[in-house]
């Protein structure tokens, strides 16, 4: 056994499971189709449009806070796996690390970054 | 283990800490602030708490934490103070101007902090990463700076524009890290002296010393890579433009220090070549094109670019000495720029253009004459703190034996006089055009007066405050 053996084992059983998804839903799943649920989805606009038209800045901004989230996981993930050799100094920098973000966060809450206005 | 921080290393970083801690304060309270005043004076004692936390062991050993990434020298000790002081008087000669131009309180803070974090990183710094972050941290808090008035698109242009060529300067930098990598494997300071103690140059070394060396003269604005400072300053607020003239400056010029010094000190050939180019056309580009300009913050903004390259004859030299010169040139540079802006920032609209200085003299003496002090510093008369700072640079280069390099620099100083002259012109020989200008604000005056003082006091007695210049 490789070590990287695990490695290809995480990108079967994921490619398996979404390819499973995918192929039982469009095999056994009921079809009703109307032209809104064919036009391909984006996130709520309007996939294909000419470059003049204006865009709500609020898409930018949720996008935005998106990444704060994004790259907290991105950082756990790491601190995760080695959790155990960082012992409770790893803790207190995670906890340090989180809570900078969450000021960040905070910060766009009282500016009104999330109401939807 | 090896990796995790202790409370050891930590205690290497209470100055940056500091600043961090009073930021996040500020941007959590950002919309319960209404007075501008109580987040100027949470920065100012934030700068002092970090400038006595930095000087706390002004006398012991050098220390190093974080696995070797981070140290706290002499070297350090005396940039951080530097940059505390630079923050304080930023926040304090803002006080009228962030009211005036709508500018966010607390946001305009709170970066203010975290820049002056990311120089503080970047000057205490033995890895060339840990550099990249601290000049990272220091360039993208400018970014925002630069472009706080969000609603004035001369303002947004600046941001722009200086964030386009900074990106690239960082990728420069960068690119310039991996190469240094490749050759030596390594990118801390010591590793990559003792790899090339063992190899020896190659020409590929070289490309990787003139992209590191380029990508930090980005930040202090030396020719050729001076472009976006004209534009970044006259679009930003005249605080910001203060701020990152003294500053960014400052940082720079330590990071190239230690980077020359330790890092590449076996290398002198091909660093002393670099700066020796960069020097010679920053002294004579930066003089010669601020003869031209008629807004006063473009016309700082050049004379900032001349400046650097004086600032950089020191450590052509690649000797400790030269270092020390530099140090000292930064030191003074520092102070008596931020009081050239000071009275541009408290004259408001009307110090913006050189027009607007007409006849200041009659109107407000006190304020001319302060101005003044500042220009004659500026051109490197004595008894101002200029002419020493100038003064030790350009021996630093003559015992380098760089005679013409010296010749170009004294040359351009007197070009440069007649530049900070004719504002002196302006104010005491012209009629008064203008009304005169509203009484400035005591943390204005205050900022104004420390600026003066330190300019006058390193002018005659120049040892008592450049004691402390000790190279890496």
């Amino acid at each position: 056994m490789n070590e990287y053996t695990g490695i290809v084992v995480t990108f079967v059983l994921a490619g398996g499971i979404a390819a499973a998804m995918v192929v039982l839903g469009s095999t056994l799943g009921k079809k009703k189709p109307t032209p809104e649920k064919l036009a391909p989805f984006e996130c709520g606009k309007d996939p294909f449009s000419l470059p003049m038209g204006r865009l709500a800045i609020k898409f930018y901004l949720t996008a935005i806070l998106f990444i704060l989230f994004d790259v907290e996981l991105v950082f756990l993930y790491p601190w995760a796996v080695i959790y155990r050799t960082l012992g409770f100094l790893g803790l207190v920098e995670m906890g340090a690390f989180l809570g900078i973000l969450m000021v960040g966060y905070v910060y766009a809450w009282d500016n009104g970054a999330l109401d939807w206005k | 283990m090896k990796g995790a921080a202790t409370l050891a290393d930590l205690a290497l970083l209470v100055p940056e800490l500091i600043l961090v801690g009073m930021a996040l304060a500020l941007i959590l309270t950002a919309r319960r602030i209404q007075k501008t005043p109580v987040a100027a004076v949470g920065t100012v004692l934030a700068a002092l708490a970090a400038a006595v936390a930095a000087g706390w062991t002004l006398s012991e050993d050098a220390q190093t934490g974080f696995s070797g990434m981070i140290t706290v020298d002499e070297y350090s000790q005396f940039f951080k103070v530097l940059i505390a002081a630079t923050l304080a008087l930023a926040a304090l000669l803002a006080v009228r101007s962030i009211d005036r131009e709508r500018i966010p309180r607390a946001e305009y803070h709170a970066l203010l902090l975290l820049a002056s974090t990311g120089m503080m990183l970047a000057v205490s710094a033995l890895d060339l990463l840990t550099l990249y972050l601290g000049l990272e941290l220091m360039t993208l808090c400018s970014y925002i700076l630069v472009g706080i008035r969000v609603e004035r698109p001369t303002s947004n242009e600046a941001a722009i524009k200086y964030f386009l060529l900074a990106s690239f300067a960082s990728a420069l930098l960068l690119y310039g890290i991996s190469l240094t990598y490749g050759v030596t494997g390594a990118t801390d300071f010591a590793g990559i002296a003792s790899a090339l103690g063992e190899q020896g140059s190659n020409q590929l070394l070289s490309v990787a010393i003139g992209l590191v060396t380029v990508g930090i003269a980005f930040k202090i604005a030396a020719v050729p890579l001076h472009a976006w400072a004209p534009d970044a300053y006259q679009g930003a607020s005249a605080p910001v433009a203060a701020f990152l003239a003294a500053g960014s400056k400052a940082a720079g010029l330590a990071a190239l220090g230690r980077v020359g010094l330790v890092a590449f000190g076996s290398e002198a050939d091909v660093l002393s070549a670099v700066l020796l180019g960069l020097a010679a056309l920053s002294i004579l580009v930066g003089s010669v094109v601020a003869l031209s300009q008629t807004d006063m913050k473009r016309l700082l903004a050049y004379s900032s670019i001349a400046h650097a390259g004086y600032a950089l004859l020191g450590l052509i030299a690649g000797t400790p000495e030269g270092a020390s010169a530099t140090m000292t040139y930064a030191f003074f540079y520092v102070f008596m720029t931020l009081g050239a802006f000071g009275v541009v920032i408290a004259l408001g609209e009307r110090g913006e253009t050189l027009d607007g200085y007409q006849g200041l003299a009659a109107q407000r003496p006190g304020t001319a004459a302060i101005l003044l002090l500042f220009l004659l510093s500026l051109t490197g008369i004595p008894p101002t703190a200029g002419f020493v700072a100038k003064f030790v640079v350009i021996l630093s280069a003559v015992r380098a034996g760089h005679m013409a390099l010296a010749v170009l620099a004294v040359a351009c100083s007197v070009i440069s006089a007649f530049i900070y002259m004719r504002v002196a012109v302006f104010m005491y020989m012209r009629e008064p055009r203008d009304p005169a200008p509203p009484r400035f604000p005591m943390a204005v005056s205050a900022a104004l007066g420390v600026a003066a003082l330190v300019t006058l006091i390193g002018g005659i007695s120049p040892g008592s405050l450049t004691l402390w210049a000790v190279s890496p």
